[in-house]
């Protein structure tokens, strides 16, 4: 029997995590999120529920890649080929998934593998699909990410950047879509990121076990509660994670219609500018990130409000630092920014 | 139930190891305690424990070696079946027979860091991931699972020890009458195992029909939100990460309640918990330090007289000697009329009590501030020639000559069928080929750079700095890091010891370490600079660490009209020695206390520690102490 995860609407606190997390799925574009902190923090436990609340999406039918039928540019090449032969691709509504990446992955079954022989004989392509097959359209979760062995982290970073997975293998080369939301998780004790793959990171957070004593009891008392009685308590839930699982999939549908003015393009520049940061990546992740919070509120309209929700997850881990520096994210200079505009 | 096993000593026959005993009987109450971790020396018979728990549980115990690899622990690809089938099989490891059972490790220090995470996760989630060579599998396991370590040799960091639900630690008996009593059953045991075993089998049952009833009792128990508040607070009070601590001593408690019967939390229930969850997840700082009174007269006095050597010098040591009344333990003020200097130049003080430290290079300990995040564990690198342990496998880039026969024969596995058997039992192509990655340990250097000037000879400073170096030197030598010493004092700092694998010389050097004068802060940093810069460049790939022991109280500046102590402080946020970390051991002492060290600490972007926090068993009296 599956093991009941604890209730990700029933996690105390750890706003920000949630946060990230949340937008992420309403704008899968954002480019995934990092999530730093002190061991026992409720890292994993938040990642994982998070299955509970995603929303529902369309796939081929029967497709191993989970192709997006609405987007004949992001196919994989026999769900292309179908649709070049005229065929129609059957459509089913699916649930998002979250795909586990253990560290003891080997690379075959990362990126899938290529049955040469096959081709050789036949002059068919067989490939059997990795890890990446599966995280396409779905939510791929590395837990431990600091410690996940170089060359698996290079295979991800190739798909993170292009959506698309290659194998290459004597000669033979075989692709799919692979577009995945990337989610990581780490104990900065355990060791740093490589700056490449921390770059890929939309958004990060670090999360602090509370030191506030109701806040920590109530945290114990569910936790508690609810393994005394994973079924029940996750039953006493259900009204409040379909509620927020309906909440993810109206955002969705209005995101499209979620407009910002100039002010807004103003107020991101402006900020982005002033905290130094080089590159346009932070101001794209910003504006879609303050849509996205917009969305998730029922809004189709950004405000500066938006703007001081996603700041700081934003910038965090690009802001440039001197070695051994974790500057702290200056929300007074934030505030100043916002003022100005 | 399974027979009798006659290898297994009875677990009622252990004498002593309460808390061990205590936490095992927990795991095997409460669903939600999974990972319990014994800790002792050498023969404190944890490992006879903890075998020992199969007879009363009805389970088996499942024994995980350290060297044990992925494929044997989580399951891997059946080569045999592989190629008959002609597709990928797979072959169940260890973790599917321990669904229901318990899972030992001993010397789980030993075990490689990231294999044991992993099976600390599927153990704690009931669930394995696997995505290795071909296969790709998902299931449950029920299983608990209960390591050994010594951690004379190695520690595991502390994020792998959070991982652990209980942690107990075994003491050896010190009476007589128990070693003698021990070995008198030890013996008996080994004459006549049946016989022996024969003999508490009553307390067995008994011992097993107690646990089966808790475990029936346990959904029934209470706890008060009081009781509650309790453990949470306990758990903020010792500054345990993260809320493991606090969820696993409420259900430590429980569990606790119902062994003894009852259906209520007690506070005798809380306080055993206590020591059981808390204990590893300690973390060494307490509040800062109070704000030292200083009269504002003085404070002038230091921003503008840059300090004149002997009065500055005298005045401070006679601030430290003179502690407030409170103070009843240093009796060994000097009386007041003798000649302080006479007293502080050249003293040679013996080496002060020696005890086991905790792990200072690891980060997990303590931090400083957030600003230390960027420190290893002692680490492993991977080796680039064919040297060091074969760790896993890889697709190799161009040609190897390093090839992982095993991982390569179970690539080709699958195509056996297909493939040309001509002459060949099997057939391997180019394709198959998987080449080795080797890890080895990466070299440690550590520089004890000590602080011998007069202000740590008052009340013996110097004895407890001289205990605490060699107990530092000490762990070092055990772990094979090589260990070199700098004192400063007077106008210089002096290299005593250059870095050497030898205990013995370093004793030597530092028994004879004289004590006395003021304190060149600054002049120790240039000279340590100089000295690690080439240092580390000679020893590429070489983790450093220089540990700076000192109450941090600079009275000599190297620029002529500086303020010792600012300039210290900038030149150490300046320092940037390549491959250097920092720990700065605070060894100022009394009632009142200063907190030039601890920023010191932070400009070096170092750890700090203060002296007193080194004694890894004080650990478990502080404990208590918070308890109380």
């Amino acid at each position: 029997m599956e093991k009941l995860l604890f209730p990700f609407v029933s996690i105390v606190g750890q706003e920000d995590m949630k946060k990230a997390l949340l937008l992420n799925m309403v704008d899968p574009g954002i480019g995934g999120a990092l999530i730093k902190g002190e061991k026992g923090t409720a890292k994993s436990t938040t990642v994982r529920s998070l299955a509970q609340v995603l929303p529902y999406r369309d796939a081929v039918e029967g497709c191993v890649f989970n192709c997006d039928p609405t987007r004949p540019d992001r196919l994989c090449p026999y769900c292309a080929e179908k649709l070049a032969r005229g065929e129609k691709l059957p459509s089913v509504s699916v649930q998002m998934r979250v795909v586990e990446l253990p560290l003891s992955a080997t690379e075959d079954r990362v990126a899938g593998t290529l049955d040469i022989e096959h081709v050789l004989k036949t002059g068919e392509k067989k490939f059997e699909p990795g890890v990446l097959a599966q995280a396409n359209g779905n939510l791929l979760y590395v837990d431990e990410v600091n410690l996940l062995d170089d060359h698996i982290v290079d295979l991800l970073l190739d798909s993170a950047a292009m959506g698309v997975n290659y194998i290459e293998r004597e000669g033979v080369s075989f692709s799919h879509p692979s577009r995945f939301i990337l989610v990581g998780t780490m104990n900065p004790e355990e060791g740093e990121l490589r700056p490449q793959l921390l770059d890929r990171f939309g958004l990060s957070v670090e999360v602090k076990g509370d030191k506030d004593l109701d806040m920590r009891m109530e945290v114990v008392k569910r936790r508690v509660a609810f393994d005394a009685d994973p079924a029940k308590y996750t039953a006493a839930c259900k009204a409040e994670t379909d509620a927020m699982r309906e909440r993810v999939t109206k955002a969705r549908e209005i995101l499209p219609t979620v407009e910002t003015d100039d002010s807004i393009i103003k107020a991101i520049v402006t900020i982005t500018t002033s905290f130094g940061i080089d590159g346009h990546r932070a101001d794209i992740t910003m504006m879609k990130a303050a849509k996205a919070n917009a969305a998730l509120d029922g809004r189709t309209a950004v405000t500066k409000d938006d703007i001081r929700a996603v700041a700081a997850l934003v910038l965090s881990h690009r802001m440039r630092r001197r070695p051994f520096e974790e500057a702290a994210f200056d929300t007074e200079e934030l505030e100043r920014c916002l003022q100005s505009i | 139930m399974p027979p009798v096993d006659l290898r297994s000593f009875p677990f009622t026959a252990v004498l002593g190891m309460d808390d061990a005993k205590r936490a095992m009987q927990c795991m095997l109450v409460s669903p939600n305690i999974r990972t319990v971790m014994i800790r002792g020396g050498q023969g404190s018979a944890k490992t006879v424990l903890a075998r020992s728990a199969g007879a009363i549980s009805g389970r088996r115990i499942i024994n995980v070696p350290v060297n044990a690899s992925e494929e044997q622990i989580f399951g891997g690809m059946d080569i045999d079946a592989t190629i008959k089938e002609g597709k990928a099989v797979m072959q169940p490891g260890l973790l599917s027979r321990a669904d229901g059972n318990i899972v030992y490790v001993d010397d789980v220090n030993l075990m490689d860091q990231r294999i044991l995470m992993s099976l600390l996760n599927a153990v704690i989630e009931g669930r394995v991931v696997l995505e290795r060579e071909g296969i790709s599998a998902e299931y449950t396991v029920d299983t608990m699972l209960v390591a050994t370590m010594n951690p004379s040799d190695s520690d595991v960091s502390s994020h792998v020890l959070d991982r652990f639900d209980l942690c107990a630690y075994a003491s050896f008996p010190t009476e007589e009458a128990e070693r003698a009593e021990i070995l008198r059953r030890n013996a008996d045991f080994q004459r006549d195992p049946a016989a022996f075993k024969e003999l508490y089998r009553e307390e067995e049952e008994s011992l097993k029909s107690n646990i089966e009833r808790a475990c029936k009792l346990l959904p029934l128990v209470s706890m008060s939100d009081d009781l509650i508040g309790v453990s949470v607070e306990l758990a903020v009070r010792v500054l345990a990460d993260g809320y493991r601590g606090d969820i696993v001593m409420v259900n430590t408690a429980k569990a606790l309640a119902a062994l003894n019967g009852r259906d209520e939390v007690m506070k005798k229930d809380v306080e055993e918990a206590a020591m059981l969850c808390l204990a590893h997840r300690r973390n060494y700082v307490q509040e800062p330090p109070p704000e030292p009174p200083q009269p504002p007269e003085e404070e002038e006095q230091e921003e503008e007289d840059p300090p004149e050597d002997d009065q500055q010098d005298q005045q401070e040591e006679q601030e430290q000697s003179e502690p407030p009344e409170q103070d009843q333990e240093d009796q060994q003020t000097p009386p007041p009329d003798m000649d302080f200097q006479q007293l502080l130049d050249d003293m040679v003080f013996e080496i002060g009590e020696q005890f086991r430290v905790i792990d200072y290079l690891n980060d997990g300990v303590r931090k400083v501030s957030k600003t230390s995040a960027k420190k290893g564990r002692r680490m492993m690198v991977e080796s680039s020639d064919s040297s060091g342990r074969y760790a896993r496998s890889r697709i190799p880039e161009g040609r190897t000559h390093d090839i992982a026969f095993d991982a390569t024969v179970r690539a080709a596995a699958p195509y056996q069928r297909s493939r040309d058997h001509s002459d060949l039992r099997i057939n391997i192509q180019k394709q198959d080929v998987r080449e080795k990655v080797r890890e080895m340990r990466a070299g440690c250097t550590i520089l004890f750079l000590v602080d011998a000037s007069g202000s740590l000879g008052v009340r013996k400073r110097m004895a407890a700095v001289k205990g605490a170096v060699l107990s530092m030197l000490r762990d070092s030598y055990v772990k094979r890091d090589r260990i070199g010493m700098m004192a400063f004092r007077r106008d210089s700092a002096e290299l005593v010891l250059p870095p050497t694998r030898s205990v013995e010389y370093s004793y030597k050097k530092l028994e004879e370490m004289p004590t006395g004068g003021k304190t060149p802060l600054a002049e120790a940093l240039v000279t340590v600079n100089d000295y690690m810069t080439s240092y580390s460049r000679a020893h590429v790939g070489e983790m450093c660490y220089i540990v700076l022991i000192t109450d941090g109280r600079a009275n000599v500046a190297l620029n002529e009209g500086a303020n010792p102590n600012e300039e210290v402080l900038k030149m150490a946020e300046d320092m940037a020695i390549p491959q250097v970390k920092w720990v700065v051991i605070d060894a100022s002492s009394g009632f009142i206390r200063f907190d030039n060290a601890e920023k010191l600490a932070e400009a070096l972007q170092g750890t700090y520690f203060r002296l007193d926090d080194l004694n890894a068993d004080r650990l478990a009296e502080s404990v208590r102490a918070v308890i109380q």
